[in-house]
């Protein structure tokens, strides 16, 4: 049954695949068989990333990608068909993380709204489209949308990031439903607190320093996502869709309570 | 076949407490196949019977497998079976409960006794042996706890309130003990099934049925559906992920 994690050969398009959760995706992908299309806005980090796959066997190839202008998303998917042949799995995963430093309401512009729509939501959507038509043809096909326990609870003064990432997960049952009868599957991943490069930045303030109120007691490491992004990338999650996969250490099971909170109360008699 | 090296299990040791659904074998060989020693738990003894042959069977690479028939509906059956257990001389490093025995009638209808043994199997059952290997876990800092539960645990049916009740019991024993022992590094988790059989029924045929139509990919599930997720879930690379229910039904849960 094991066999069924493995996606030797099967053709992955990941956006934001040259940093942070990204990347490490790309390295657990590649060492599971896969050859990847690692886009991402800039190209050094992209070709960097593609550089190590090809070095640990998997074909890779960078295509430097804006998700949220549309016949960018639509370039990338038709790069990974005309290298590749064909795609099976699309990790959605770009998206503003160090632009979204906590502001009070009255404080954000129009445009500071826009851009964090149009790269976590409408690019997720745009890559969504132009993947699911040759997916549909293929009659099998997997997209993997990277949302955020954000997605689920509200944060203090993060706006954007937390409807988009709410909005992520809506856009993922959507497109189960409407996807299912041509074979093609949608999921969540929804991490928790992760610290990267891309979150040490002023949004570094509104996440906590440690795992102190976190049920496991610890942060996540950006490994952690490796193994969850393999699992849904491959047969192994063929009967899962329209579903969330959460790496949080326990924050959304156990809310807001603080962690230490233990009250002892006696049953009544 | 490249597979990641954190979805090995060998040298670890599994209980699987097992009310007698009959995708309990496959579960096992499953963990078997990942290489963990599998010791069962069930109610009856031709429901360990059926678990213990699917491990000769499948040529795992665990070691000595073993079990104990016995319902474990007090604190003293709990003893047994983990006396038992002791017999294979190894410490416990994970715990699966899969404890989904059916009622499906008008509430009306439903006796008392009825509603008590089944939330005595499927809820009484997880909370007495996550218990009893929880206390062993603490001390050794580790531990994964998995329970399968079904989706009824967050929707109700027609005739399903006792069942109902009974897995939604378990998605809050999944949420309660992931919080209480994060600390001790023991991880609690669910796999929510929708409607699954164990046998390989041609589509055509189970497209007959109006539920298989119902469900967005439009087939039952099977054991191997959920295997290996069983299998990560049970690893010590799941290390973040807790409390959770991950739902591998063909799309249900997302459903309108």
């Amino acid at each position: 049954m094991l066999e069924r994690l493995s996606i030797d050969d099967r053709v992955v398009v990941i956006t934001g695949g040259g940093t942070g959760l990204g990347l490490e995706m790309v390295r657990h992908l590649a060492r599971a068989g896969a050859n990847l299309v690692i886009a991402g806005r800039r190209s050094g980090p992209i070709e960097d990333a593609a550089a190590e796959v090809r070095a640990l066997g998997p074909q890779s190839i960078a295509v430097p990608t804006d998700v949220s202008d549309s016949s960018q998303a639509d370039a990338l998917v038709e790069a990974a068909v005309r290298n590749f042949g064909r795609i099976d799995v699309l990790i959605n995963n770009a998206a503003l993380v160090s632009d979204s430093v906590p502001t009070p309401i009255w404080d954000i512009s129009d445009s500071d709204w826009q851009a964090a729509l149009d790269v976590n939501l409408s690019g997720s959507f745009y890559c969504a489209r132009a993947a699911s038509r040759p997916m549909a043809d293929q009659g099998a096909g997997k997209i993997i949308n990277v949302a955020s326990g954000f997605g689920m609870r509200g944060g203090r003064d993060i706006y954007m990031y937390c409807c988009t990432k709410g909005a992520i997960i809506q856009l993922t049952r959507v497109l189960s439903f409407s996807l299912a009868r041509y074979g093609v599957t949608a999921n969540s991943i929804v991490p928790g607190f992760i610290p990267t490069a891309g979150t040490d930045t002023e949004m570094r303030e509104s996440l906590p320093r440690s795992g102190a109120y976190l049920p496991t007691g610890k942060l996540g490491e950006p490994q952690d996502i490796g193994p969850v992004a393999v699992f849904l990338a491959s047969p192994a999650s063929d009967y899962m869709t329209g579903e969330i996969f959460t790496l949080d250490g326990g924050g959304l099971a156990g809310g807001l309570a603080p962690t230490g909170y233990a009250p002892q109360i006696p049953l009544e008699a | 076949m490249p597979l990641l090296s954190q979805y090995d299990l060998s040298g670890k040791t599994a209980i699987l407490s097992s009310t007698g659904g009959d995708e309990s074998p496959l579960l096992a060989s499953v963990l078997a196949e990942a290489g963990a020693t599998v010791f069962a738990v069930t109610r009856r003894q031709e429901q360990l019977d059926a678990i213990l042959s699917a491990l000769e069977g499948n040529g795992s690479s665990g070691g000595k497998h073993g079990g104990v028939a016995v319902p474990l509906v007090s604190d003293d059956a709990v003893s047994r079976a983990m006396a038992e257990f002791d017999r294979l001389d190894r410490p416990v490093d994970i715990l699966v409960n899969d404890n989904r025995s059916l009622l499906a009638k008008p509430t009306g209808e439903i006796t008392l006794s009825e509603w008590d043994e089944l939330q005595s199997r499927n809820v009484r059952t997880a909370f007495l042996l996550s218990q009893a290997v929880g206390l062993r876990m603490i001390e050794r800092e580790s531990g994964r706890i998995v329970n399968l539960i079904s989706g009824l645990a967050e929707r109700g049916m027609m005739g399903g309130s006792a069942f109902s009740v009974s897995q939604a019991g378990l998605l809050a024993l999944t949420r309660s003990l992931a919080v209480e022992w994060g600390r001790h590094n023991i991880r609690v988790n669910a796999i929510g099934v929708g409607w699954s059989i164990s046998e390989d029924v041609p589509l055509e045929i189970q497209r007959e049925e109006q539920l298989v139509r119902y469900t967005p990919l439009r087939r039952k599930g099977h054991p191997r559906d959920i295997g290996p997720l069983l299998v990560y879930l049970c690893s010590d690379a799941c290390d973040y992920t807790t409390g959770q229910p991950i739902y591998i039904d063909g799309g249900l849960n997302a459903h309108p």
